[in-house]
C-alpha cells in the first residue's frame, strides 16, 4: 500500500530501448573468433588481453552469454577437429608425440581462452549451472579425439603395446608414456579408469596368467618365487614411473591373482622344492620371500602354517618314537632342543617372528613330545647331564641359556608331574653324591620350574637344599659338642626330612664297628638336640674316602660308596672272602652287592679287589682278594658304581605306578574343590573341570577321574542325584 | 629482456586515462584466476618481451575512481571508499576485475557477538508482515512474507524474488548459498504449497519435494525445515487426510526417503521449529505454544524410528505464574536446551536426562518491558552461535556468554517495532522488524589496522 504511494510520486523515465548495434554480437563474436584462431596458431603476440576481457565482458553484460557460450563450444570443437586430422595422420611410432604436442597446445590456448572469458566463468556459468569454460575444453577434448573413432583404440593398443614390449626387456619412452597417462587422469579419473586402466589390467592378467603357466612348468618353487617378486616390483615401479598411484594396488592385486594365489598349492606343495624341502634344507631367503609373497594372498600365510605344522609334527613323531634314538636320553633331548631351535630360528629371521607361526610351532612340539611318555625322565636327565659336569667347561651363562631351552620344552610337556617324579630323583642323587656342579645353577633351575608352574610345584625341591644346608650346620655342632672322638673316622651327615627326598626303603646294612661308634654318638646328639625325631641310616646313599695302602707299597685315596667301603672294611682283617662270607657280613642286599662287588673288582685300572674265577658274572662261591698288583696313576681314586642313569623297564614301570599314585589324591582334591563350590554337577562338567584345573600338572585320565569320583562317592563326600543318575550332589 | 633498470618489476596501468603505478607484486596479490593476474601473466605479454627497456605499460579501459579504491584494497587489504562512489559502481568494477570476494572480505570481519555494529538497515516493499529472515552462507539473506520470498545477496542487493505458486510461505532455509528451500502452505482446494528448492541466484524452481502415503502422492502443509550435513532435508508435514509427521527428503536425489508418522502424544506435524542435532544424530522437534496449547519438544533419532527424548509442559501446575514456554535452541554443545517464556525469563532443559522440568534461571529479566507500549509485541525468538546465546525481546537483541550465560550485549536497532525474527549466518545477523518489514544487518568490523 506505502509503495504504491511512492510509486506514483515518482515520474516514470521515457523507456527507449538502448539497442547499440544490431550486429554487436557478430562483431564482437567476430573478434573473439579470430584471436582464439591466432591463439590456437600460436600466433597470439599482437592480441590485446584487456580488449579481448572487456569485449567478452560487454557481450555477457548484453545478455549475450548464453550465445556466446554456445559459438565457443562450436568454435573450439572446430579447432579440435583439425587437430585431430593431423594427430590421426602421424605415423606409427610419432602418433603419441603427436598427441602430446597437440593436448600442449590445446591446453595453452585453453588457459588463455579462459582468461578472456574470466567474466562469463564467473557470472554467466555459476547462474546458469554450466560447465565451465576449462573442463568444457577438456570435455571437447574428450569427445572429439580421445574418445574419437579412430584415436580411441589406437591409442589404447599403443600404450598396451609399449608396456608389453617393457615388459618383454625393451627400453621405451618413460616419459612419453607419462605424459599421456597424465593426459588422460586430467580428463577426469572416469575416462582414466575406462579408457586405459581397466584395460591394462585385463591384458596384465592374460599375460601373467599365460607366463605364470610357463614358469610353474620349469622353474622350482624358489626360483619361481623370486621372479614373481621381481614382476611385483616391476609393475610397482612402472606405476610410480608413469601411472596413476591408485593403479598400484590394483595391478599389485592382478599379479598377485595370476601368479601366487592361482598356483598357490602347488607351489607350497611342490616336490623337492617347495615348502618341506626350504624349511628342511634351512633356505631362510627363500622362506622369508614365501612368507612376503603369500601375505598377499588371501589365507595364503594358513596354508604355509599348516604345511609346516604337519611337517614338524610329522617329523618329531619319527625323532620321539625311533627306539634307536631312546637309547641316549641326553642326545634324545639335545636333538629336539636343536628342531626347536631351527624353528625358532626359521620364524625369527624368515618368518618375521609371526605370533600364529609361533603358536603353530608350539602346538606342534607338545603334539609329539607327549607321543612318547618317556620325554618328562629323557628332560630331567638331560638336565641331571647338564648340571653335573656341565660347569667345568661351559660358564654360568652358557648353563643359563640351556637351562630356558629345556623350560621351553619343558612347557610342551602335559605329564609335569611326573617330570617332576624324575627331576627329584636326579636332584637328590645329585646334591648327595656332591656332583651338583653350581648351587646357583640349580637355585636358578628351581626359579624356573617355580615361575611356571608355581609354589607347590617346586616346594619339595626347595626342602631339599634346606636339608643340605642345616645338615652342615648340624655336623660341625656335633664336632664342636664333642670332643672326646680320638681318632675315629670323621663323618658328615645329611639329614633328609622324610617326604622332600626320594627314599628307598632301605634295608639297614652293618657298618663296620669304626663308623658304628660315630655314628652312635652322632645319633645320641641328634635326638638330644632334636625331641620326637626318628633317624635312621640310608646306607645306600652315602659315600667315604679311605687310605689305603696295597700289598705293593702304593697309598691311594679311594673314594668308594658306603656299601663298597663296608666290603673294604672287611679286608683290613682278611686277605681272601668268598661272596657269601661277604653278603653275610654285611647284610647288603644281593642286587647291591653284587653291583659294588663288581664295580670293585672288575673295572679295569680301578680293580681294588681281585676276584676268581675271573669272570664277569658274581656267583656265591667267588673268592674276593686285596688286588696287590693294584697301580693308578693317581692318588685320588674315584670308584663308581655300576649304575645305569636310565631307568631299567621295572623301575620305570615302579616309577609311573608312583605317579600314578600320587595323582589319586590330586584328583580327589580337585574334585572335592570344584563340588564345594558348585554343590551340583553333572558328570561331563566335573570331567572338563578337573582337567582344566590340573592342566599345569598332567592331563588326567577320564577314566580315572570316574574312578575317583565313585571313590568319593563310597566314602561319602558326593552321593548321585536319585532323580538324575548322572548328577552328583556335594555332601558338606 | 627487461634490463635492470630502476623499471623491473613495476608496472604502469593506464585506467580510463589516469596513469597508477604499481608493483607486479601488488597486482599479483588478486590472484591468477582474475582480470589483473590474466593480464599480467606471461602467456598474453609474448610480444612485449623484446622491446620492453622500460615500464610496461596496459591500458585498461575502466573507471579510475573505483579502480583507485581496489588498487588501495589489494595494496592495503582496507577497503576505503570515498563517498562519491556509489555501492552500485564498485561492485560492478570489482566485479569486473574479478576481486568482488576481496570486497566483501574486507567489508566485514569474523562474526563477534559483543563487537556487532549496524551496518544497514533494508526496508522492504511488501505489504504484510514479514514471517522469516534467513541468513545465507555468503552474507546475503532472504526474508519470507506473504507468498513471496524476497532474496537479497551479500551487497544486500535485490534478486529476484522466489514465489511457490504463491501461496503464503511457512518457512525458508539456505541448503547452500546458491540453493533456497521454501515450504509453503497448501492453500483449500488448490493442491500447491510443499517444500521446493529455488535458485538464490535466480529465483528458478529446481525441484518440487513431493510425499507419498501408500505410493500416493499427496499434497501436504509443511512447517519448519532443517537438514543435516548429508543432504536429508526435514520438514514437519501436515496431510490433507490426518498425515501428520516428519516428511524426509534426500537433496541428491530429490526423492522422499522417509516419513516419521506422528506417535499418540507427540506433536510433529505441528511443529514450528526443526534443528539437526549432529552430535547425537538426531532431530529436534519443537511445538509451541501459541500454536498448540501446550509446548512439546521432542528429539526423534531416525535410525530405529524413536523418540530418543522428550519434554512437554502439560500438566505442569498453573500456579507458576502461567509461563508458557514459547521458543527453544538446542544448545550447540548438544546437552541441554534453551527455553523463553513471554516475561523473557530464560531456561534450560537437560538433553541427557528424560522427563526432567524447565530449570528456569532465577530473575533473569532482560529487559524493562515497556508496558505502556501500546503497539503490538512479538514473541521472544532465541539462537545460538560460536558458544553464545541470542534473544530477541521485544525490539532488541541480548547477547549472552560463558558458561553461565552472562547478558553482555544488547542490539537496539532501527526504531520499526519489535523484532518478530532474526537468523544469523555468513558472519552477519540479520534481524526482521515487525513494522514496514525493514530489516536490520549487524556485522562486525574487520580488523583494525594497528
Amino acid at each position: 500500500m506505502s509503495s504504491q504511494k511512492k510509486r506514483s510520486s515518482r515520474i516514470e523515465p521515457f523507456r527507449h530501448r538502448v539497442e547499440t548495434d544490431p550486429n554487436f554480437f557478430e562483431k564482437a563474436w567476430r573478434k573473439l573468433e579470430d584471436a582464439i584462431g591466432e591463439i590456437y596458431n600460436h600466433n597470439a603476440s599482437g592480441l590485446s588481453f584487456e580488449e579481448l576481457y572487456r569485449t567478452a565482458y560487454n557481450m555477457v553484460l548484453h545478455k549475450h552469454g548464453p550465445k556466446l557460450y554456445d559459438k565457443l563450444t562450436e568454435n573450439m570443437k572446430g579447432h579440435l577437429q583439425e587437430m585431430r586430422t593431423s594427430i590421426e595422420a602421424a605415423q606409427g611410432g610419432l602418433f603419441l608425440e603427436e598427441l602430446q604436442r597437440k593436448w600442449d597446445d590445446h591446453n595453452k590456448a585453453l588457459q588463455m581462452i579462459r582468461d578472456i572469458l574470466m567474466y562469463m566463468d564467473r557470472t554467466f556459468i555459476p547462474t546458469n549451472k554450466k560447465t565451465g569454460v576449462f573442463d568444457l575444453g577438456l570435455e571437447l577434448w574428450r569427445d572429439t579425439i580421445v574418445r574419437s573413432a579412430k584415436i580411441h583404440g589406437r591409442l589404447l593398443d599403443t600404450l598396451l603395446d609399449l608396456i608389453h614390449r617393457e615388459r618383454m626387456g625393451e627400453v621405451i619412452n618413460r616419459s612419453l608414456m607419462r605424459s599421456t597417462t597424465k593426459m588422460l587422469m586430467d580428463l577426469g579419473s572416469s575416462v582414466y579408469q575406462d579408457d586405459f586402466e581397466r584395460p591394462f589390467l585385463e591384458v596384465s592378467a592374460s599375460f601373467y596368467s599365460g607366463e605364470s603357466q610357463r614358469f610353474i612348468e620349469c622353474c622350482a618353487c624358489g626360483e619361481y618365487l623370486k621372479k614373481a617378486q621381481q614382476r611385483l616390483d616391476e609393475e610397482a615401479e612402472r606405476v610410480s614411473q608413469y601411472m596413476d598411484a591408485k593403479t598400484d594396488e590394483k595391478i599389485t592385486a592382478v599379479v598377485v591373482k595370476e601368479m601366487l594365489a592361482n598356483h598357490m598349492q602347488r607351489l607350497i606343495l611342490m616336490d623337492n622344492s617347495g615348502l618341506v624341502n626350504m624349511l628342511v634344507e634351512d633356505r631362510f631367503e627363500d622362506l622369508t620371500r614365501m612368507y612376503s609373497l603369500f601375505q598377499r594372498v588371501h589365507d595364503g600365510h594358513s596354508t604355509i602354517k599348516s604345511v609346516m605344522t604337519s611337517h614338524v609334527k610329522e617329523t618329531g613323531r619319527n625323532m620321539v618314537t625311533d627306539p634307536e634314538r631312546l637309547k641316549d636320553p641326553v642326545d634324545f633331548v639335545q636333538k629336539l632342543l636343536n628342531e626347536k631351535d631351527k624353528y625358532d630360528s626359521i620364524v625369527t629371521t624368515s618368518f618375521s617372528n609371526d605370533k600364529s607361526f609361533q603358536n603353530a610351532l608350539n602346538s606342534s612340539f607338545e603334539y609329539f613330545i607327549n607321543l612318547n611318555n618317556r620325554c618328562p625322565e629323557f628332560i630331567s636327565l638331560y638336565v641331571d647331564d647338564k648340571l653335573r659336569k656341565g660347569m667345568k667347561e661351559a660358564n654360568e651363562e652358557a648353563v643359563e641359556t640351556v637351562l630356558d631351552k629345556v623350560m621351553m620344552l619343558f612347557r610342551y610337556l602335559q605329564e609335569k608331574d611326573l617330570f617332576e617324579k624324575y627331576y627329584k630323583q636326579h636332584l637328590a642323587k645329585r646334591l648327595l653324591s656332591g656332583k651338583a656342579a653350581s648351587d646357583d645353577s640349580e637355585r636358578s633351575m628351581l626359579v624356573k620350574l617355580k615361575t611356571e608352574c608355581g609354589y607347590q610345584f617346586t616346594s619339595k625341591l626347595e626342602g631339599m637344599f634346606t636339608d643340605l644346608k642345616t645338615s652342615q650346620d648340624t655336623t660341625q655342632g656335633f664336632y664342636a659338642a664333642s670332643s672326646d672322638l680320638g681318632d675315629a673316622p670323621t663323618i658328615s651327615v645329611q639329614i633328609l626330612t622324610t617326604g622332600s627326598w626320594p627314599t628307598q626303603p632301605c634295608s639297614p646294612c652293618s657298618l663296620p664297628p669304626e663308623i658304628l661308634g660315630v655314628s652312635e654318638m652322632f645319633r645320641g646328639y641328634y635326638l638330644g638336640t632334636h625331641n620326637g625325631r626318628r633317624l635312621t641310616w640310608q646306607t645306600n646313599m652315602g659315600t667315604a674316602d679311605i687310605k689305603a695302602v696295597f700289598g705293593n707299597g702304593s697309598k691311594h685315596e679311594l673314594n668308594v660308596s658306603t656299601y663298597q667301603m663296608c666290603v673294604l672294611m672287611l679286608f683290613n682283617l682278611v686277605d681272601c672272602l668268598t661272596y657269601r662270607d661277604i653278603e653275610q657280613t654285611t647284610a647288603i642286599p644281593a642286587v647291591d652287592l653284587k653291583r659294588c662287588l663288581q664295580s670293585l673288582a672288575l673295572v679295569k685300572g680301578k680293580n681294588v679287589l681281585r676276584k676268581e674265577p675271573m669272570s664277569r658274572d658274581i656267583s656265591d662261591n667267588d673268592n674276593f682278594y686285596v688286588n696287590d698288583k693294584f697301580t693308578s696313576k693317581l692318588f685320588k681314586v674315584k670308584i663308581g658304581t655300576v649304575a645305569t642313569q636310565k631307568e631299567s623297564e621295572p623301575e620305570k614301570m615302579e616309577t609311573r605306578q608312583r605317579v600314578e599314585e600320587d595323582r589319586k589324591p590330586q584328583i580327589e582334591a580337585a574334585i572335592v574343590r570344584i563340588m564345594k563350590s558348585r554343590r551340583v554337577l553333572d558328570h561331563n562338567s566335573i570331567v572338563t573341570e578337573v582337567t582344566k584345573q590340573l592342566q599345569p600338572r598332567f592331563m588326567p585320565n577320564p577314566v580315572v577321574i570316574k574312578k575317583r569320583i565313585e571313590s568319593l562317592i563310597e566314602r561319602e563326600f558326593l552321593e548321585r542325584d536319585k532323580n538324575d543318575r548322572k548328577l552328583y550332589l556335594y555332601l558338606a | 629482456m627487461c634490463t635492470p633498470a630502476a623499471g623491473r618489476g613495476r608496472v604502469r596501468l593506464n585506467v580510463g586515462g589516469r596513469v597508477f603505478e604499481t608493483t607486479a607484486a601488488t597486482l599479483a596479490g588478486a590472484g591468477r584466476d582474475s582480470m589483473l593476474g590474466a593480464m599480467l601473466d606471461a602467456a598474453w605479454n609474448q610480444g612485449a618481451e623484446g622491446e620492453g627497456e622500460g615500464v610496461a605499460e596496459y591500458f585498461v579501459d575502466r573507471d579510475p575512481e573505483c579502480f583507485a579504491v581496489l588498487l588501495d584494497l589489494l595494496r592495503t587489504g582496507g577497503l576505503h571508499v570515498p563517498p562519491q562512489i556509489t555501492e552500485g559502481a564498485l561492485c560492478r568494477e570489482a566485479l569486473y576485475y574479478g576481486l568482488l570476494d576481496r570486497v566483501r572480505a574486507a567489508r566485514w570481519g569474523e562474526f563477534e557477538g559483543d563487537r556487532l555494529r549496524l551496518a544497514a538497515s533494508v526496508a522492504g516493499r511488501a505489504p504484510g508482515d514479514g514471517t522469516a529472515v534467513r541468513a545465507a552462507p555468503d552474507g546475503g539473506c532472504c526474508v519470507a512474507h506473504g507468498g513471496v520470498v524476497r532474496v537479497y545477496n551479500w551487497m544486500l542487493e535485490e534478486r529476484r524474488p522466489v514465489y511457490l505458486d504463491h501461496a503464503p510461505v511457512n518457512d525458508a532455509a539456505y541448503l547452500d548459498e546458491a540453493t533456497l528451500l521454501v515450504a509453503a502452505r497448501e492453500r483449500p482446494g488448490r493442491r500447491d504449497g510443499g517444500v521446493a528448492a529455488f535458485s538464490a541466484l535466480t529465483g528458478d524452481l529446481h525441484h518440487r519435494f513431493r510425499i507419498a502415503h501408500d505410493r500416493q502422492i499427496r499434497s501436504f502443509t509443511p512447517g519448519a525445515l532443517a537438514f543435516d550435513h548429508r543432504c536429508k532435508i526435514f520438514a514437519s508435514c501436515k496431510g490433507r487426510f490426518n498425515e501428520y509427521g516428519i516428511g524426509v527428503w534426500d537433496y541428491n536425489t530429490g526423492d522422499q526417503a522417509d516419513f516419521f508418522y506422528e506417535p499418540p502424544g507427540c506433536a510433529l506435524g505441528d511443529a514450528d521449529k526443526l534443528q539437526w542435532l549432529d552430535g547425537t544424530n538426531t532431530l529436534m522437534v519443537t511445538t509451541m505454544f501459541p500454536r498448540t496449547d501446550n509446548s512439546f519438544i521432542s528429539l526423534l533419532d531416525f535410525r530405529d524410528k524413536n523418540v530418543a527424548w522428550s519434554w512437554s509442559d502439560v500438566g505442569t501446575p498453573a500456579s507458576l505464574e502461567d509461563k508458557h514456554v514459547l521458543h527453544a535452541i538446542a544448545m550447540e554443545d548438544g546437552r541441554s536446551v534453551c527455553v523463553i517464556n513471554q516475561y523473557d525469563d530464560l531456561g534450560f532443559l537437560d538433553l541427557r536426562n528424560n522427563a526432567v522440568g524447565v530449570r528456569w534461571r532465577s530473575r533473569s529479566k532482560l529487559t524493562t518491558r515497556k508496558k505502556t507500549h501500546n503497539e503490538e509485541t512479538c514473541y521472544p525468538k532465541l539462537a545460538a552461535h560460536d558458544g553464545q546465546l541470542f534473544a530477541s525481546t521485544n525490539d532488541t537483541i541480548s547477547v549472552f556468554s560463558g558458561p553461565d550465560h552472562i547478558l553482555t550485549s544488547t542490539l537496539r536497532g532501527s526504531d520499526a517495532g519489535a523484532i518478530c525474527d532474526f537468523s544469523i549466518g555468513g558472519d552477519r545477523l540479520f534481524a526482521l522488524h515487525n513494522e514496514e518489514n525493514v530489516f536490520d544487518v549487524w556485522d562486525t568490523p574487520p580488523p583494525p589496522v594497528i
